[in-house]
């Protein structure tokens, strides 16, 4: 066997509890495939925050529309790189997409991806902004106008009937898309929660609860990013608008929360066979991130938090900042709770033996593609991409609620 | 070109020369630039049944044993042997089948043999027939004793231990060394044959072990025994959920 192999396992073994197969000592879903699901579901959870505006006509969380779609996109664009670099052959991954390979979900992850992403995402984010990168163009020069006009694919066209037609187009878009975003989520809750061997991930449930924690984790980092944004270039933040979206960030929560005690209390009635043994893991090796950051940190002080908010209404709306500060905290603990919540399911669900009779460990790397360097590369990249789709398709003025267009004022209405 | 820009609305019509590039490109890749090769499966299918075939053939199945091993063959189908097939001990025998009387299969006569099975190992299903085979009758071979192709314990056995061997070992060394298992499972007789449907009784309560060790304990061994007041020590919990009852230790 390879020494470096045998180096690894070496280590591992002293950590090893009771009786467990040879090929389960390491753990080969690793911090990449944690980080993809919470990826995945920002861009979810921030692609319906969107549509609150466009379908449900929510005019409060207009500011955070174009915000949050451009989130969506750059969160989207980073998603299949945690997958690609996990794959032993980086190099071939296109190849799924030549020969599809129908009967493997895993393999047809790449259509849904891509239709999301083109079918959905892109043509939103095009029909949002035709007009304005029209009227951008007119007033630049140099590269970004070539930008602007390229990206507006040369169409100069503000017209009545063009104009309408990109209104319609956007709420078609957005009907279809909140299907997509679920299938998009829910696949991939679908793909760990059809694997029978494994009793941690095999429910039913899986795909619902990943897809309001995607919808949770979403409407918070836009709410955190529109928190930090708005300031720094030179807005005020509309307490209006935070606080509906709090609002739904609250209920999703909730059903989130009510969800996987749902799931929770079934396993633990059923009491199947397995239950010895993930009981001791979530009481031994998943406590600190399970029950300290998920269900502690991760939703029972936020919604405390939250809760309190509403409950001494006047004293909070008295007091602006008071409660600026409890919804920042609040959606910052949300993202670490959403992230463990990852963590738990993939890490979670290889830690115990297929014998039910042991438990390993999961020992980090530091570099290397799989190593938490380039796991953290991975979640700044979306925010560097983001400043960089900001530049291109500024979305401030909306976001400090001017009108950021009349397009985008008339389809908000 | 011109047309389709009067007939739809100016960004449907842009969107539909996108698409309808990509789509063009999307045809190109996969009729021109992918090799047929990659995409015809029953070419990589082929090759794969050509390379099986052409490996040699070194098993034959036990059926065919018993054209020539009748009486083998006959004795192992109802032992517990049964569900073993020859070749699990023998070892390929296809070319012994072709010409029996040049080729022939080994025998695994050595003692090291059948613990590949039959050692004790915490992994196996409770009641597989396990021994510990440095302790288990040494330096002669197995078959000595036990018809490979028929085998069975030579007698029911007489000792718990012998199919509750890691429990008994570990009684041998505790405190309870001298207490019979009998003392605690009444155990019919019929579990040594079939364990799996005649089963023996376990102690329910807390007074069972008070017998011999609450302050009145009526046992013939109670007085040996240390006493523990009954109705306070341990609460409401019974006594194995902090002792094993097979090796009781009592941390200081
Ligand atoms: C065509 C008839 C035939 C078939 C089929 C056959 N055998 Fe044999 N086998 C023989 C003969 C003949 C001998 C030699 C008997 C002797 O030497 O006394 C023999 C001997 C053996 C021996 C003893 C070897 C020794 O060294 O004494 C073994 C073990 C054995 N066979 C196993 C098998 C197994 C396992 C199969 C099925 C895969 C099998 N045989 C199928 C005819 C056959
Ligand atoms: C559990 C392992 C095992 C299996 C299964 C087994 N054998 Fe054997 N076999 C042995 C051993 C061990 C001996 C040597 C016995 C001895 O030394 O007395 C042996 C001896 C033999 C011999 C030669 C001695 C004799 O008793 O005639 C033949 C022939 C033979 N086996 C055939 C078969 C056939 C046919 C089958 C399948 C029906 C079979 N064996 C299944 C272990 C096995
Ligand atoms: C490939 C694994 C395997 C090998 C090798 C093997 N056995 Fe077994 N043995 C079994 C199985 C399976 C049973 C049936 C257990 C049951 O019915 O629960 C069994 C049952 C037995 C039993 C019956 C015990 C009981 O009380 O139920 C004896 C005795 C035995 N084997 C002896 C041997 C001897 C001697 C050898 C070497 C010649 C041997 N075994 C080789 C798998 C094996
Ligand atoms: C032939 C092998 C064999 C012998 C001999 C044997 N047992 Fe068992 N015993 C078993 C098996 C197999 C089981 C497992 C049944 C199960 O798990 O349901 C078992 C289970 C038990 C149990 C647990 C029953 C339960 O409900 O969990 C007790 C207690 C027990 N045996 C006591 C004894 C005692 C005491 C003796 C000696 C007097 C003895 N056995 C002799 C094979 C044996
Ligand atoms: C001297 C004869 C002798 C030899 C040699 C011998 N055994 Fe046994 N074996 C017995 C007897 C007698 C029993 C009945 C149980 C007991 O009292 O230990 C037995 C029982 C067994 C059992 C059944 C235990 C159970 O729980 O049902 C197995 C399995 C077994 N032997 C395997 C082996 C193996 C493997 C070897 C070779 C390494 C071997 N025996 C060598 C005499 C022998
Ligand atoms: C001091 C009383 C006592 C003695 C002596 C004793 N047992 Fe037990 N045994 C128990 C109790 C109590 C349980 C139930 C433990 C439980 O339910 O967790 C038990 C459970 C078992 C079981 C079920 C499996 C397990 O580990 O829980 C087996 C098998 C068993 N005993 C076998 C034996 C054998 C064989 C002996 C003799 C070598 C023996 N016992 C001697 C009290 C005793
Ligand atoms: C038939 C009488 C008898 C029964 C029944 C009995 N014991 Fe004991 N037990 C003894 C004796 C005798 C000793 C002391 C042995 C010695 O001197 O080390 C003892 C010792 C102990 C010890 C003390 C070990 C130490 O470190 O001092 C514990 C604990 C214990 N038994 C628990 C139990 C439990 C639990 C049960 C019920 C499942 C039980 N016993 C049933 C006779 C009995
Ligand atoms: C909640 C856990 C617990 C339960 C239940 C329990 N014990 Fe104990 N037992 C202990 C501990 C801890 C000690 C050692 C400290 C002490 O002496 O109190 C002990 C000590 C003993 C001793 C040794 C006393 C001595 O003086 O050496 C005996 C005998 C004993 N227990 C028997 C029993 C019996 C019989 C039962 C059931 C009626 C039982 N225990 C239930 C925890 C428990």
């Amino acid at each position: 066997m390879n020494p470096e192999l045998i180096r690894n396992l070496h280590d591992l073994l002293p950590q090893i509890q009771g009786y467990i197969y040879p090929n389960e000592i390491e753990i080969h879903w690793g911090l990449l495939i944690v980080v993809y699901p919470y990826i995945t579901g920002v861009v979810a959870g921030a692609f319906i925050l969107a549509s609150l505006v466009k379908v449900f006509n929510v005019t409060e969380v207009q500011p955070l529309y174009r915000l949050s779609l451009l989130t969506a996109l750059a969160y989207l664009l980073v998603a299949p790189m945690a997958l690609v670099s996990h794959l032993g052959h980086p190099g071939r991954f296109y190849e799924i997409l030549l020969t599809p390979n129908t009967s493997s979900a895993m393999a047809m992850f790449g259509f849904v991806y891509a239709w999301y992403l083109m079918g959905v995402l892109l043509l939103e984010i095009w029909f949002v902004h035709r007009t304005d990168m029209i009227e951008w163009a007119e007033h630049e020069t140099g590269v970004m106008r070539f930008i602007h006009r390229t990206l507006a694919l040369y169409s100069r066209d503000t017209g009545e009937v063009a104009v309408s037609f990109d209104h319609k187009a956007l709420k078609v878009i957005t009907i279809v898309g909140i299907p997509s975003a679920f299938l998009l989520h829910g696949y991939v809750g679908f793909i760990f929660g059809s694997i029978k061997a494994n009793p941690w991930w095999s429910s039913v449930l899986i795909p619902i609860v990943f897809l309001f924690s995607a919808i949770v984790s979403g409407i918070a980092l836009v709410i955190l990013l529109y928190m930090i944004l708005t300031p720094l270039t030179g807005g005020k933040i509309s307490m209006r608008c935070v606080d509906k979206a709090v609002d739904f960030l609250f209920y999703a929560v909730i059903v989130d929360f009510s969800l996987e005690l749902v799931d929770f209390i079934h396993r633990v009635y059923q009491s199947e066979e397995e239950i010895k043994i993930l009981s001791e893991m979530v009481m031994s090796k998943l406590f600190a991130s399970l029950i300290i950051i998920q269900v502690l940190l991760g939703m029972l002080v936020p919604l405390l938090l939250i809760s309190l908010t509403k409950i001494f209404k006047k004293r909070f709306h008295l007091n602006e900042d008071l409660r600026k500060m409890v919804y920042f905290v609040a959606v910052i603990l949300i993202q670490f709770g959403i992230f463990a919540t990852r963590w738990n399911v993939v890490i979670g669900g290889q830690m115990f033996s297929k014998s039910f009779r042991g438990l390993t460990t999961y020992k980090m790397e530091f570099g290397g593609l799989e190593g938490l360097l380039y796991a953290i590369f991975l979640l700044a990249l979306p925010i560097i991409i983001l400043a960089v789709l900001t530049k291109i398709l500024p979305p401030w003025k909306e976001m400090h609620g001017q009108p950021a267009s009349e397009s985008a004022e008339a389809a908000g209405s | 070109m011109g047309k389709l820009f009067e007939k739809f609305p100016d960004p449907l019509a842009r969107l539909i020369v996108v698409f309808l590039a990509f789509l063009v490109v999307g045809v190109i890749v996969v009729a021109v630039v992918i090799p047929k090769q990659m995409m015809d499966v029953s070419a990589q299918w082929a090759d794969a049944v050509k390379r099986e075939e052409a490996r040699p053939i070194k098993y034959a199945g036990f059926h065919v044993c018993a054209e020539c091993h009748d009486k083998i063959y006959e004795t192992k189908k109802n032992g517990y042997h049964r569900d073993l097939s020859c070749e699990t001990c023998h070892g390929p025998a296809k070319a012994h089948t072709d010409d029996p009387d040049k080729v022939k299969p080994v025998i695994p006569a050595e003692r090291t043999f059948c613990p590949q099975c039959h050692a004790y190992n915490p992994s196996r299903p409770r009641g597989f027939p396990q021994i510990n085979p440095v302790a288990h009758n040494p330096l002669k071979p197995c078959a000595s004793c036990h018809n490979p192709h028929d085998p069975k314990p030579p007698t029911t056995p007489k000792e718990c231990s012998a199919c509750h061997g890691a429990i008994a070992r570990m009684k041998a060394v505790s405190h309870h060394v001298q207490l019979a298992c009998t003392t605690c499972h009444e155990v019919p007789q019929r579990h040594k044959v079939s364990p799996w449907s005649v089963k023996p009784t376990k102690p329910q309560t807390r007074e069972f072990c008070g017998k011999c060790h609450a302050k009145d304990g009526k046992d013939k061994m109670a007085k040996d025994a240390p006493k523990i007041d009954l109705a306070e020590h341990g609460e409401k919990y019974v006594c194995w959920q902090c002792h094993y009852p097979h090796s009781p230790e009592v941390e200081q």
